[in-house]
C-alpha cells in the first residue's frame, strides 16, 4: 500500500509538472497563429512549416494536458441522475469504469499509437505539403498523452481505492489542494 | 449471438446512456462504451478485429483538425476579457447610461448578454457575472425579482447564437458546413432574439412600469460637475460616429475599385467595414479627447467609449478579418485573443499572473472538448463499424412526414438532451449522426445548424432542468437579506421566481425558432461576391477542363470500413 500512495504521489506530480508546461504550448500556437495571418496579409508571406506548427503545437498540449486535466478532477461529467449517488458510489464507478475500460484503452492506443510513431520516426516522414514539418513529433504525442492518461488514471484508482478502504477524506484532488501554480503567492482558487 | 451481432448499435445506444449517467467522465464514458462494444462485437463475429487498428489514425484525424484549433483561441479571449473585468465594466456603464429609463437596466442586460456572448461564448460565465453584478443592482431599485432573474438567465444563453462565437465554429465544423456560412447566417436570427427580447422588456416596462422602474437620478455615478447627466455629449459622440460610418460605407466601393480590385464588394463586407469604421472613429474622438485634456466630452460619452468600444472593436476584429477574407476563423481566434491581451494590458487590468491563469483554464478547457471528442471518435468507430448510421437512418425512414418528420423529431430530441448534455456533447455525439440525414433530406445544413443553436438555447433557459437556470440559482440570494448599501430589506428569490421569470423568453425563443421554420430566408446565405451566370461558367469550366469521371467523392473511413469487413465476411 505504501509502494502504491508513493507511486500515485509521484505520478500526480509528473503530471502536473507536464501540464504546467503545456500551457506554454498554448500560447506559442495563438502567437504562431496570428503571426501566419499577419505575415500573409503584410508580406504576402505564408510558410506551410508554420501554418501545420499551429495544430502541432496545439495537439501536443491538449494530448498531454489529458492526465492533468484528470489530476484536478476536471473532466466534465453529467451530474442529472449522479449527483444523488452516495459519494462511495460514485467512486466505485470511477473506479470501475477507468480499470476496466480507460487503462485497457490507453494501453491500446500506446501501443497502436506507438507503431505509426516508429513507421514515421524511422522514415523520416514529412508532410505532404511542401515545405511542411516532419510528423514524428506530433505522431508521438498521440502514445505520449494516453500514457500519461493512463498513468492518471491508475493513480486516481489508488486514490478512489484509499477512499473506499476509508484512508481517504475526499476521492479526489481538485486545483486548490495542490500548491499554486503561477509564482509563490498564496492561490487565488484556481480554474474557475 | 446473432441476435447480439443483428443488434448491437441500438444495444450500443442504450449503453452510452447508462454509461453517461453513471457520473463518470463524459469522455471516459464514451470511450468505455466503444471499447465494451468493441469486444463484444468482435468476439461475436459482428466486427472485423482490425477495426480497432483505425483509431490513432482517428485520434490524428482530430489533432490535425485546424478548425477545432479555434478552441483554444476563443476560450483564451473569453478568459482574458472575463479576469480584466469586462463584464463588470460593461453591466455597470450600460446600466448607467440606460437606468434612468424605465426598464433600462433589463434592456441593458439583454445587450451585455449579447456582447457577453458573441466574445466569451460561455453560457455559465455569462450568467453568473450577470447575476452576481445586475441582479442585486436591480433588485436594489425595486425591479420586480422574477423580471430580473428571468431576463438574465434568458440573455445569458445569447452565447449560442450571437456570431463570432466558438460554438458556431463547432457546429459547422460538424456539420461539414463553412464557419463563414454559419456565422452569415446566425446573424439574422441571432439579432432576431436580441430584439425581440429588447421589444419584450419595452412591452413589460410599458404595461407593469411598477414591475422595472426607472434610476432615481441620485444614483447615478457619472455626473458633471455643473450638475448635468452628459447625455448630450454622448447623443453627440454617437452621431458624429454614424456619419464616419455612412460617410465610410459610401466611399468603400470607390475605394476599392480604385486600389484595383474589379468587383464590386458584397453587402454585408460593406456594411461591417461602414460600422466598424463609425465605431473605430468616435473611439479615436475620445481618445483625442482624453490624451490632449480637451474636456469636450462629458464623463458619461468618455466612460461608454472607452468600456463598450474595445470588445465592439473586438467583435469586428475576428467577425471582419474571416467576412472579408483576410483570416480564416482559427486565426480570427488568435488574432482575437491577441486583441483582448493588448486591450485588456492596455488598460492596466491584466496582471501576468492573470494571463497566465487564464492560459491554464484556456488549456483544461480545451482539453476536456478535445477529449470528449476523442471519446466520441472512440464510440462512433465501433458504432459506424456496427452499422450505426444505417440503424439511425432506418429510424428516421420510418418517420411520417420526410423533412417535416425529421425536424420535428430533431427538434424536440436536441431540446431534451440540452437538459442533460452540454453543448459540446450534443455537437460531438449527435450532430454527425444528424448532418448526413438531414443532407440526404434535402435540408441546408447552415440553416439547421442555426436552428439547433436557438433550439439549444431555449432549452438551456427552460424550467426546469435549463442550465442557465441552475447557473443563476447557485448566485442569486437564498435568503433574505439587508441590502448593504440601503439597508432595506431585500427578499430572496425563490426558485419558483426564476422558473416564472424565464417563461416570456422561452415564448420569444419558440417565436423565433417558429419563424425560423416557417421563413428560412430568415438565414442568410452569404453572397460571395461573385455573382455570375451559372450556364456560362458551367460552359466556360466545361471547355477548360477534361470531363469529369463520374467517380463518387471518396469517404476514406469508409473505404477502410469496407476494405475491413470484406476478409471477414
Amino acid at each position: 500500500m505504501q509502494f502504491l500512495n508513493s507511486m500515485s504521489r509521484a505520478i500526480d506530480t509528473f503530471n502536473r509538472w507536464i501540464g504546467r508546461a503545456t500551457v506554454w504550448l498554448i500560447l506559442a500556437s495563438i502567437l504562431v497563429s496570428a503571426g501566419n495571418a499577419l505575415t500573409r496579409k503584410a508580406f504576402r508571406l505564408s510558410s506551410n512549416f508554420w501554418l501545420e506548427a499551429q495544430w502541432h503545437l496545439y495537439g501536443a498540449a491538449f494530448l498531454c494536458a489529458a492526465g492533468y486535466v484528470l489530476l484536478v478532477d476536471e473532466h466534465v461529467r453529467i451530474d442529472a441522475i449522479a449527483h444523488r449517488f452516495s459519494p462511495r458510489l460514485r467512486a466505485w464507478l470511477d473506479l470501475a469504469v477507468m480499470l476496466l475500460f480507460v487503462v485497457p484503452l490507453c494501453a491500446l492506443m500506446v501501443w497502436l499509437g506507438g507503431i505509426y510513431f516508429w513507421h514515421a520516426f524511422q522514415t523520416g516522414e514529412t508532410s505532404f505539403h511542401a515545405g511542411g514539418p516532419i510528423r514524428w513529433p506530433v505522431d508521438f504525442c498521440i502514445p505520449l498523452g494516453f500514457g500519461l492518461l493512463g498513468l492518471q488514471c491508475i493513480s486516481e484508482s489508488v486514490k478512489r481505492a484509499q477512499f473506499l478502504l476509508g484512508r481517504r477524506d475526499r476521492p479526489s484532488l481538485a486545483e486548490a489542494d495542490l500548491p499554486e501554480f503561477f509564482g509563490d503567492a498564496p492561490a487565488a482558487k484556481g480554474g474557475s | 449471438m446473432s441476435w447480439l451481432a443483428a443488434n448491437l448499435a441500438p444495444l450500443m445506444f442504450g449503453g452510452l446512456a447508462l454509461f453517461l449517467f453513471t457520473g463518470v467522465p463524459v469522455a471516459f464514458a464514451l470511450m468505455a462504451c466503444g471499447m465494451s462494444f468493441a469486444v463484444l462485437g468482435i468476439a461475436s463475429g459482428a466486427l472485423p478485429p482490425q477495426l480497432i487498428g483505425a483509431l490513432p489514425l482517428r485520434v490524428f484525424g482530430i489533432v490535425s483538425s485546424e478548425l477545432l484549433l479555434a478552441i483554444p483561441f476563443f476560450t483564451f479571449m473569453g478568459m482574458v476579457l472575463q479576469r480584466s473585468g469586462m463584464a463588470e465594466d460593461l453591466l455597470e456603464t450600460i446600466g448607467q447610461v440606460f437606468g434612468p429609463v424605465r426598464g433600462g437596466l433589463a434592456l441593458a442586460v439583454v445587450f451585455v448578454g449579447a456582447l457577453l456572448g458573441a466574445t466569451t461564448g460561455v453560457v455559465a460565465a455569462s450568467v453568473i457575472s450577470m447575476g452576481l453584478i445586475s441582479l442585486p443592482v436591480m433588485l436594489r431599485h425595486g425591479y420586480n425579482p422574477r423580471i430580473a432573474s428571468g431576463v438574465i438567465a434568458a440573455s445569458g444563453t445569447l452565447a449560442l447564437v450571437v456570431p463570432p462565437s466558438l460554438v458556431l465554429i463547432v457546429v459547422a465544423d460538424q456539420l461539414g458546413t463553412s464557419v463563414g456560412d454559419m456565422y452569415a447566417g446566425a446573424l439574422m436570427p441571432a439579432a432576431l432574439v436580441v430584439g425581440l427580447y429588447a421589444a419584450l422588456v419595452g412591452l413589460l416596462a410599458l404595461c407593469k412600469p411598477q414591475w422595472m422602474p426607472a434610476l432615481p437620478p441620485s444614483s447615478r455615478t457619472f455626473r458633471e460637475a455643473n450638475g448635468h447627466s452628459g447625455y448630450r455629449s454622448l447623443l453627440v459622440l454617437s452621431m458624429i460616429g454614424t456619419a464616419a460610418g455612412w460617410a465610410l460605407l459610401r466611399v468603400y466601393p470607390q475605394f476599392l475599385r480604385w486600389l484595383g480590385r474589379e468587383f464590386a464588394p458584397p453587402a454585408d463586407e460593406v456594411l461591417m467595414v461602414g460600422l466598424a469604421g463609425g465605431i473605430l472613429s468616435a473611439f479615436l474622438l475620445a481618445l483625442l479627447d482624453a490624451a490632449l485634456r480637451l474636456h469636450c466630452l462629458s464623463a458619461l460619452a468618455r466612460k461608454v467609449a472607452f468600456v463598450l468600444i474595445p470588445p465592439l472593436i473586438l467583435i469586428f476584429l475576428v467577425l471582419g478579418t474571416i467576412f472579408l477574407g483576410v483570416a480564416t476563423p482559427t486565426e480570427g481566434g488568435a488574432l482575437g485573443s491577441l486583441g483582448a491581451v493588448v486591450l485588456a494590458a492596455g488598460r492596466r487590468r491584466l496582471t501576468p499572473r492573470q494571463a497566465a491563469q487564464a492560459l491554464l483554464d484556456t488549456t483544461k478547457l480545451s482539453t476536456l472538448v478535445m477529449f470528449v471528442l476523442i471519446g466520441s471518435t472512440v464510440f462512433s468507430l465501433v458504432f459506424q463499424g456496427a452499422d450505426g448510421s444505417v440503424w439511425v437512418e432506418r429510424l428516421f425512414a420510418d418517420l411520417p412526414g420526410g423533412a417535416t418528420g425529421f425536424l420535428v423529431v430533431v427538434t424536440l430530441l436536441v431540446f431534451v438532451l440540452g437538459f442533460f448534455l452540454d453543448f459540446f456533447e450534443i455537437a460531438f455525439i449527435l450532430l454527425p449522426l444528424l448532418a448526413p440525414i438531414a443532407r440526404k433530406l434535402g435540408i441546408d445544413l447552415v440553416w439547421f445548424g442555426v436552428l439547433v443553436g436557438v433550439n439549444l438555447q431555449t432549452s438551456f433557459m427552460t424550467p426546469p432542468f435549463g442550465f442557465s437556470l441552475f447557473f443563476l440559482r447557485g448566485v442569486a440570494p437564498q435568503q433574505d437579506h439587508a441590502d448593504p448599501r440601503t439597508g432595506r430589506t431585500i427578499r430572496r428569490i425563490a426558485t419558483s421566481d426564476i422558473y416564472i421569470g424565464v417563461l416570456p423568453f422561452v415564448a420569444v425563443q419558440v417565436l423565433v425558432m417558429a419563424l425560423i421554420i416557417a421563413f428560412p430566408p430568415l438565414v442568410q446565405r452569404a453572397d460571395v461576391g461573385l455573382t455570375m451566370d451559372a450556364p456560362a461558367v458551367e460552359r466556360a469550366l466545361r471547355g477548360m477542363a477534361p470531363p469529369a469521371p463520374a467517380i463518387p467523392p471518396i469517404d476514406p473511413i469508409q473505404m477502410l470500413l469496407d476494405s475491413l469487413r470484406k476478409p471477414a465476411r
